[in-house]
């Protein structure tokens, strides 16, 4: 616990059995409603180690956002889940979440908005922190803005950088740039592969883009159509540290998003 | 001269100010043109003159008014917020307190003003009742529908952020109620004005609801008018204040 700068828990002793940082041992989960309502994940197995950067793809109402939810603390479920080896039964302070939708207030600048995760948790921060966050996402010359001063890019950086700022060791993101066009979508995947090649966080992401999917991740886990099931697990053998020219220039990036297409039933 | 009458802000101050002239311009002309007795309807010109004459007793009567709108109004917003704060809250308030503010405010609260001067007296605080029974309602209903309009998704994020229900109160719920709050408050001032207004005519020795009283029943029809006049630049001032405090809420739609 000397290097106050690197995520807390994988120093913690609730990580050292196994260095697993989410284990989810037969999950389900069913909404309530008429007819016994519905079921929407159903015999989840997976198992996270720690610093692995873990994508979750499917199609739209396979539940992956479900299960982000459940790991986050923010929804109730059958099964078994701990996060750092402690049984999840609330948010856990070991995990950040960045939504589709941007998670900041409209009435803080930029600077506030960076600051008020920690605050909300009692982590204190420094303004080199903060600054340095805002030179770490391209923020500068932005701190003062409100976020309806941003463009959406611009806002879902710093709702990442509010969640960084937390120094998580397990981030959940749930479509973080889902909403934004192309050519920002491919950008901010950059920033997120730099920052996470330095940072090495646990990352859980659900996306529905499978080239985001390989281009980011250790592993790939395939998600059927409700209810949610967990269909393959693939592990994408690409060399790091990666970047987005030479990654997709790879003969295998290529290989790996056809077989995940083909896997979701596109090709 | 072109380039200012293209301009839009001054067209926007520009525009109203001469329609109101006109307006003034065509009464005053109609009063003399067809002979119009000013027990009727009095030229705009008499209305001035009685109303410089009476300087003194418009602002002495219009200082009354305007202190039972304030006090109204400001038992209104601490009531309306602390009523709307326990209705969001509180499930057992959402069944009775809210009901029963409901069922309140479909009585007629005109109907309600010689009951409050039974309770009161003809002194100020039944005033102050009216203008708060006027003003309070549009602020519950402002406030609690700010508070149901918090975004979920950041009510979602505040959860995961391991927020207390306090915080969440405070930094969340309260921000994001304002700006809809401030909307009740626009509507509640000119309400509270009618409210004391109201209450100054069924009951009173001071305020401009007073000298409209008086007035009538003397046949002074220019004083009458004066006060009307002065009531209603009253409540367009009140008005614009609460407009430009309603500015610090400025993210009602970013």
């Amino acid at each position: 616990m000397t290097m106050t700068n690197e995520p807390t828990s994988p120093q913690s002793p609730a990580n050292a059995q196994g260095m697993l940082a989410v284990a989810i041992d037969g999950v389900s989960k069913t909404y309530p409603g008429a007819d016994g309502g519905t079921l929407a994940l159903s015999g989840i197995d997976l198992h996270i180690r720690s610093r692995e950067f873990v994508s979750v793809i499917g199609p739209s109402g396979c539940g992956k956002s479900t299960l982000l939810r459940i790991l986050g603390g923010l929804l109730s479920y059958d099964g078994d889940v701990k996060v750092n080896g402690v049984p999840v039964d609330g948010p856990s302070p070991d995990i950040s979440i960045v939504f589709q939708k941007s998670n900041l207030l409209p009435w803080l600048t930029t600077e506030a908005n960076l600051r008020l995760g920690a605050e909300i948790r009692r982590k204190p921060v420094t303004s080199a922190s903060i600054a340095e966050m805002v030179d770490l996402l391209g923020l500068k010359g932005f701190e003062k803005n409100y976020p309806h001063q941003l463009s959406g890019g611009m806002q879902q950086r710093v709702s990442l950088g509010q969640a960084l700022v937390l120094r998580p060791s397990i981030l959940l993101l749930d479509e973080p740039f889902g909403a934004l066009d192309a050519l920002t979508r491919d950008r901010l995947n950059i920033e997120l592969l730099r920052i996470w090649e330095e940072e090495r966080q646990t990352v859980f992401l659900v996306t529905h883009s499978i080239t985001e999917a390989v281009l980011l991740s250790d592993r790939v886990i395939v998600m059927s159509a409700r209810p949610g099931r967990i269909v393959d697990d693939v592990r994408i053998d690409l060399p790091r540290p990666r970047s987005v020219k030479e990654t997709r220039a790879d003969p295998l990036f290529s290989t790996y998003v056809n077989q995940l297409s083909e896997l979701m039933g596109v090709v | 001269m072109n380039d200012v009458f293209a301009n839009e802000r001054f067209r926007s101050a520009f525009d109203p100010l001469v329609f109101l002239v006109a307006l003034g311009v065509a009464w005053e002309a109609s009063v003399h043109l067809f002979d119009i007795k000013p027990y009727l309807f009095p030229a705009l010109s008499d209305v001035f003159r009685v109303m410089w004459e009476h300087r003194w007793q418009m602002i002495i009567e219009g200082g009354y008014t305007l202190l039972e709108v304030l006090v109204g109004f400001a038992f209104a917003v601490v009531g309306g917020v602390v009523i709307a704060l326990l209705i969001f809250f509180f499930p057992t308030a959402r069944r009775t307190l809210y009901p029963m503010i409901t069922t309140m405010q479909s009585i007629p609260k005109v109907a309600l003003a010689p009951v409050m001067v039974v309770w009161f007296g003809y002194g100020l605080s039944a005033k102050f009742v009216m203008a708060f029974l006027f003003a309070v309602f549009p602020i519950i209903i402002a406030t609690l529908g700010g508070l149901h309009g918090t975004p979920s998704n950041l009510v979602e994020h505040f959860q995961s952020l391991r927020a207390s229900r306090w915080e969440t109160i405070w930094r969340l719920r309260v921000p994001s109620a304002l700006p809809s709050f401030m909307d009740g408050c626009k509507i509640a001032i000119p309400l509270a004005m009618i409210g004391a207004v109201v209450g100054e005519f069924i009951g009173s020795q001071n305020g401009l609801g007073y000298v409209i009283l008086v007035s009538s029943s003397t046949a002074q029809t220019d004083l009458m008018f004066a006060a009307l006049i002065t009531i209603a630049v009253l409540s367009m001032v009140l008005f614009a204040i609460m407009e430009l405090i309603g500015r610090i809420a400025w993210w009602r739609a970013v």
